[in-house]
């Protein structure tokens, strides 16, 4: 096996991931310089600027939008998507392609495409409820990554099981809690994972149809970095970095599923 | 593995529960009918609202209205707020257009002639286009290494790499973007790292399309790897081992086996990062600045700032053509290729 990857493809690889991992290593070390500027190498060591950030009312007043934003889509693209899933997998539904087509096409859609057009839509109607705006567009973008993992356990749920389970003698809401879901429960929550990691990191919908007093995160990292230079924003930087690998162990420790499958 | 694991769960706890009733052959239509059924659901705890939509849902289960029911929800969902506003835009960019500031209505190609016709557009045009070729062919050198330790590494390498590939995916952009900046920055870890190497002036990268295009490459890589990856995994190793023992080199084993016989993977990737950096915007804003503006940073300014609401939709459909016509080239043009190649084959 290790005939196939020699050496110097080793090194070639072991380049190409330092350069991965770099863009997120170097905030992190710039983020505790004791200078009022980035500068690398940094210069002394300090906390200041992590106490800054986390005692500043703005960035954790848009950290906990981000998070009910995101909960409330998560629940949204669920509520729609298991059905949906459901309904494509186990039923036979006419102009199936078709409607598997309409569900994917959000992933192929430039984002940014699809915000502009969801605003001049929302301007149209003259709707001002900004929160309701946000959800209507992250759950549209959220929705096929939810379908598609949700199917894809539906399909390999094991027919006979249910079978079984019926003819000794289980009303179908037991085979539905205590047969099905058991199987489909790993995709559900894959989905429901990566829902939330995309509407709470999304930044291209939520330009359009964000406003003051409804500013995700990734707004607020924005303006910020636009407007000051200091180390601060690297603790930002930092502090996203941390909750991204607190995310990947808790996928993969507790949820015990694969990164992989999330990128799939 | 997962798959065993998830089955294995149900089938343990299946006779956990006696059916008084008996057994209910009828299956979900009858079940739910069935008095016998009705004593086995006298679950504790369970109100009687869900029992009750149980019952329901199980009358209708085995009907074929059924999937419509369960499909309709999100159709509708996606009609309304997908297909309807992205109808309404493209309408837009070719009934209305603005002349010094007022709306002017009727049909017209103004808006797309303009593109073409302004020496500014065009050029931002072409720059995007440039961009995400660039990066595509960027991100494609990058990902064949590290697609191929995924694929024939042992388990611990391809892990190791998937898992360092996949895991800035759940960075935000504009971190990524900006871990970038102080990067390429003029006190920054690039500028610094010259300086050590004895080059004491180097060139300032950032705000310049180079910037853009490192970050870019950055971003969109895992988009890259993963498909390629999955397509060197699918070809049979036997046919790398005949072409070494016929007395091929590494490198032509490289390019004339796995080379070709990964290119659906490829098209895939390709395809993908050159519609995703076509639309970049937090990249090319961050790290392009002022100076090197890509077309979603045109929309911003033609709809924010200026007002051009046509003009805006007009870029915005052109979004829409250029990621279709990448699709359409790289995705079905090289798999009916491809199909001609291994004709036989499977």
């Amino acid at each position: 096996m290790n005939e196939t990857v020699s050496l110097p493809l080793k090194i070639v690889v072991g380049v190409i991931l330092l350069l991965v991992v770099a863009p997120l290593v170097v905030p992190l070390l710039m983020s505790v310089s004791d200078t009022p500027y980035i500068v690398f190498p940094p210069q002394g060591f300090t906390l200041k600027w992590y106490a800054e950030v986390l005692a500043n009312p703005e960035a954790r007043g848009s950290f906990l939008f981000s998070l009910e934003l995101a909960a409330i889509v998560t629940v949204a693209s669920l509520a729609l998507g298991v059905p949906c899933a459901a309904g494509l997998t186990r039923y036979r539904v006419p102009g199936q392609d078709a409607v598997l087509g309409l569900i994917l096409s959000p992933l192929i859609m430039p984002l940014i495409v699809t915000g502009v057009a969801l605003l001049q839509l929302f301007a149209l109607l003259g709707t001002r409820a900004t929160m309701l705006q946000l959800v209507i567009g992250h759950t549209v973008v959220c929705l096929p990554y939810v379908i598609r993992s949700v199917s894809a356990s539906l399909l390999l749920v094991n027919r006979n099981l249910e079978d079984a389970a019926a003819v000794l003698g289980a009303p179908p809401h037991i085979v539905a809690t205590k047969v099905i879901w058991p199987q489909v429960r790993p995709g559900v929550l894959a989905g429901g994972i990566f829902c939330f990691i995309v509407s709470f990191d999304d930044y291209p919908i939520s330009m359009w149809l964000a406003d003051g007093n409804h500013f995700p995160v990734p707004l607020y990292l924005y303006t910020v970095i636009e407007r000051s230079f200091d180390p601060s924003i690297a603790a930002i930087a930092s502090l996203m970095i941390a909750f991204a690998l607190l995310l990947v162990l808790v996928i993969e420790k507790v949820f015990g599923l694969s990164l992989a499958r999330l990128a799939g | 593995m997962s798959r065993v694991e998830s089955i294995d769960v149900p089938a343990r706890s299946l006779p956990a529960r006696p059916v008084p009733g008996g057994p209910t052959l009828g299956g979900p239509v009858l079940g739910g009918s069935l008095p016998g059924a009705d004593a086995g659901q006298e679950v504790p705890g369970e109100p009687l609202a869900a029992r009750l939509a149980w019952r329901a849902w199980a009358r209708l289960a085995g009907t074929r209205y059924a999937g419509y029911l369960l499909v309709a929800p999100t159709v509708l969902f996606l009609a309304a707020w997908f297909v309807w506003p992205v109808l309404t835009m493209v309408h837009l960019s070719l009934t209305a257009r603005v002349v010094e500031g007022v709306t002017v209505e009727g049909f017209t190609l103004e808006n797309y002639v303009r593109l073409y016709a302004s020496d500014l557009y065009f050029r931002i045009l072409m720059r995007t286009i440039r961009i995400a070729l660039m990066t595509s062919l960027l991100a494609a050198a990058f990902a064949y290494p590290l697609a191929i330790a995924i694929a024939r590494g042992g388990p611990a390498l391809a892990r190791l790499v998937t898992i360092t590939i996949l895991a800035p995916l759940l960075v935000n952009v504009v971190v990524r973007s900006y871990g970038w900046q102080t990067i390429l920055n003029k006190t920054g870890a690039l500028a610094w790292g010259l300086k050590l190497l004895g080059i004491s002036n180097p060139p300032v990268l950032l705000y310049t399309e180079w910037a853009v295009l490192i970050a870019c490459v950055h971003v969109y890589l895992p988009f890259m790897v993963m498909p390629i990856a999955g397509a060197i995994g699918r070809i049979d190793r036997s046919v790398e081992e005949a072409a070494r023992v016929a007395g091929a080199t590494r490198l032509a084993v490289l390019t004339r086996v796995i080379l070709p016989l990964s290119l659906p993977g490829l098209a895939v990737g390709v395809s993908l990062v050159f519609s995703l950096s076509a639309a970049a915007y937090v990249t090319p804003q961050i790290l392009g600045g002022n100076f090197s503006p890509l077309l979603g940073t045109l929309i911003e300014q033609q709809i924010l700032t200026l007002n051009d609401w046509p003009f805006g939709a007009a870029i915005a459909t052109l979004l829409i053509a250029m990621v279709l016509a990448s699709n359409l080239i790289f995705l079905k043009l090289v798999s009916r290729r491809f199909a001609r190649w291994t004709a036989g084959a499977h």
